[in-house]
């Protein structure tokens, strides 16, 4: 893993790209130079004790040439609250990069990106990377409704096939983006491998679909996080472990920040 | 003005450049810190709470923010004290700082066994003393059970003891009636030195699904939140022994460490501001001399319990 720095960056640019949603260019080119797809920074977002800890956000795209990323939040507490108030011209204190990263294969050559929410944040940097590496995109994006579906452009500017689910029907297709997935791998358009990022719940029922169909499915996990540097081990989540005697599964914990945020699918344990 | 100061100090017999030590599960085993600190820089290093055999630790959520400080609930999880022998420090062993080792146990032989393995690898492995964990809120048995009553205390302060030439440091939870009288229990029982505060117990509500948002239900309280309630203990606590005090609770500033000091502590532990500010006890080295330089104070030792009331 690269090493994780600590410095401070400048806003470049601010937008409230959907309600409460918003999207940040900060001016890290140490930062992008190692940065790989499916990665975090740590940023402090308060000047004080309150919030104290800092916010883990995803990076949501990569620009090599011009040093610069970009990182896409929801306004959920205090933290991304004052986070959404900084404007253009602040510098921001990050740790980053941080975290394993999404792995495509090489010998990969159609690949299923599926962002539910929010959940789209890491998403756009790996679809970058996957069409660069030669690979069938296709990418699809649940929201709850039509104003909260985020990036879909984008995604196709990239080269993508994007397909949306809306829960309410007001736009594309209404229903899960699950439903969509199931849809599609009937249809036979099967993926080497896909990658998925949104709410716990929607991740397990795309594994289990990922799996039926014997396809490789990692994941983007999220959880409370205190240091972000592997010391505290306080983001943990539930993975297999390999040895398996007498049949029973194990389980141990792993850290979210150095040990993830990836994961394969099929070694989480979803606990409810 | 003077221009040289002197932050050395000695705890429990162990000689160290400063005062600022990092508390125990809030810098891992040292290595995690070291893109942003020099760990030669450190009055000493204070490892992540070891255990006999591996612990897995509780279930997510472990943690959750609170005004100004934070709960956790961790569990201990640890690799357990051989692969901390083999894999952990040697890696700290080419620095040039005392290493402390906190150790825990779910029973009296537990802690024994591991104080004696831990002594018999001291010397090649550079362990320059245990901090004894007689104060984790987060573990169903042992843990905190040990420090809320005096004799109890007493009783596994002496066993180690006895188990041990090492330097021995007690570390103590505020979760009690009267801490003087477990402080004096520690060090009738033969520390060296007594460490305070481990965190205070407390829970948090999700009033949408009506659940504690911690796992465990209840948590360890620390950061910026808990700082007057420690200072205040180790004030206790400095009136009341004879052994040196390591303050700890919520310092983020030099300011939060010097107060500590002029109430009675000789060193310092930094913990939850590791999280926010990963170089924040370079800084807080840094700030001391700063502070030791302005005031024409020629030795740190001179401030310790200088407080005037």
């Amino acid at each position: 893993m690269n090493a994780i720095l600590n410095i401070k960056v400048n806003i470049l640019s601010r937008k409230e790209v959907a309600p409460n949603i918003f999207l940040i260019k900060l001016l890290a080119p140490s930062v992008t130079q190692e940065a790989l797809p499916g990665q975090f920074i740590h940023i402090k977002c308060s000047t004080d004790d309150y919030p104290l800890l800092r916010r883990p956000l995803s990076i949501h795209r990569i620009d090599k040439e011009k040093g610069e990323i970009y990182i896409l939040f929801q306004v959920v507490g205090e933290g991304t609250k004052l986070l959404a108030q900084k404007e253009v011209g602040d510098n921001l204190d990050i740790l980053g990069p941080i975290g394993n990263g999404f792995n495509i294969y090489p010998e990969s050559r159609k690949i299923m990106i599926i962002g539910g929410g929010i959940g789209v944040a890491p998403l756009l940097a790996l679809c970058e990377e996957s069409i660069k590496q030669g690979n069938e995109v296709r990418v699809l994006i649940g929201a709850q409704k039509k104003e909260l579906v985020i990036g879909e452009e984008n995604f196709r500017k990239l080269g993508a096939k994007v397909d949306v689910a809306t829960n309410d029907g007001s736009y594309k297709y209404k229903g899960l983006v699950t439903d969509l997935l199931e849809r599609i791998i009937k249809e036979g358009w099967l993926a080497d491998q896909i990658f998925a990022c949104g709410p716990k719940l929607k991740l397990k029922k795309i594994v289990e679909v990922s799996l039926d169909a014997h396809i490789d499915c990692q994941v983007s996990l999220e959880e409370r996080m205190a240091c972000g540097i592997g010391a505290c081990l306080g983001c943990v989540c539930k993975i297999k472990t390999k040895d398996k005697k007498e049949g029973k599964i194990k389980y141990e914990f792993k850290r979210v920040c150095v040990d993830g945020p990836i994961f394969e699918g099929s070694e989480v344990i979803w606990d409810d | 003005m003077i221009n040289k100061t002197c932050l050395k100090v000695e705890i429990a017999g162990i000689k160290l450049k400063n005062p600022v030590m990092t508390a125990s599960g809030t810098f891992g085993y040292g290595q995690e810190y070291t893109p942003f600190v020099n760990l030669n820089r450190l009055g000493a290093i204070i490892l992540k709470g070891i255990t006999l055999k591996p612990k897995k630790g509780n279930p997510p959520p472990r943690i959750i923010e609170t005004p100004s400080g934070m709960l956790n609930a961790i569990g201990l999880q640890n690799v357990g004290v051989e692969v901390l022998i083999k894999e952990k420090l040697p890696y700290l062993k080419k620095f040039n700082t005392p290493v402390i080792i906190n150790i825990s146990g779910d029973t009296i032989e537990e802690y024994i066994e591991l104080t004696r393995r831990l002594g018999e690898v001291s010397k090649e492995m550079g362990v320059a003393g245990l901090e004894v964990n007689i104060s984790c809120p987060n573990v169903k048995k042992g843990g905190m059970a040990w420090g809320t009553d005096a004799k109890a205390t007493y009783e596994i302060v002496s066993s180690i003891r006895k188990a041990t030439t090492l330097p021995l440091i007690v570390k103590l939870t505020p979760n009690v009636t009267d801490i003087k009288i477990i402080a004096q229990a520690a060090e009738e029982a033969g520390a060296n030195a007594l460490s305070l505060i481990n965190t205070l117990v407390g829970m948090a509500v999700d009033i949408g699904s009506r659940k504690p948002k911690l796992a465990n239900i209840s948590g360890g309280l620390s950061g910026p939140a808990v700082k007057p309630v420690a200072l205040w203990l180790v004030w206790q606590v400095f009136q009341t022994v004879n052994i040196p005090i390591i303050g700890i609770g919520g310092i983020i500033k030099v300011e939060d460490a010097l107060e500590f000091i002029i109430a009675g502590a000789r060193a310092i532990e930094i913990g939850t501001a590791n999280f926010v500010n990963p170089r924040v006890t370079i800084e807080i080295i840094e700030g001391m001399e700063k502070y030791l330089v302005e005031n024409n104070i020629k030795d740190i030792n001179e401030l310790v319990g200088s407080i005037k009331i």
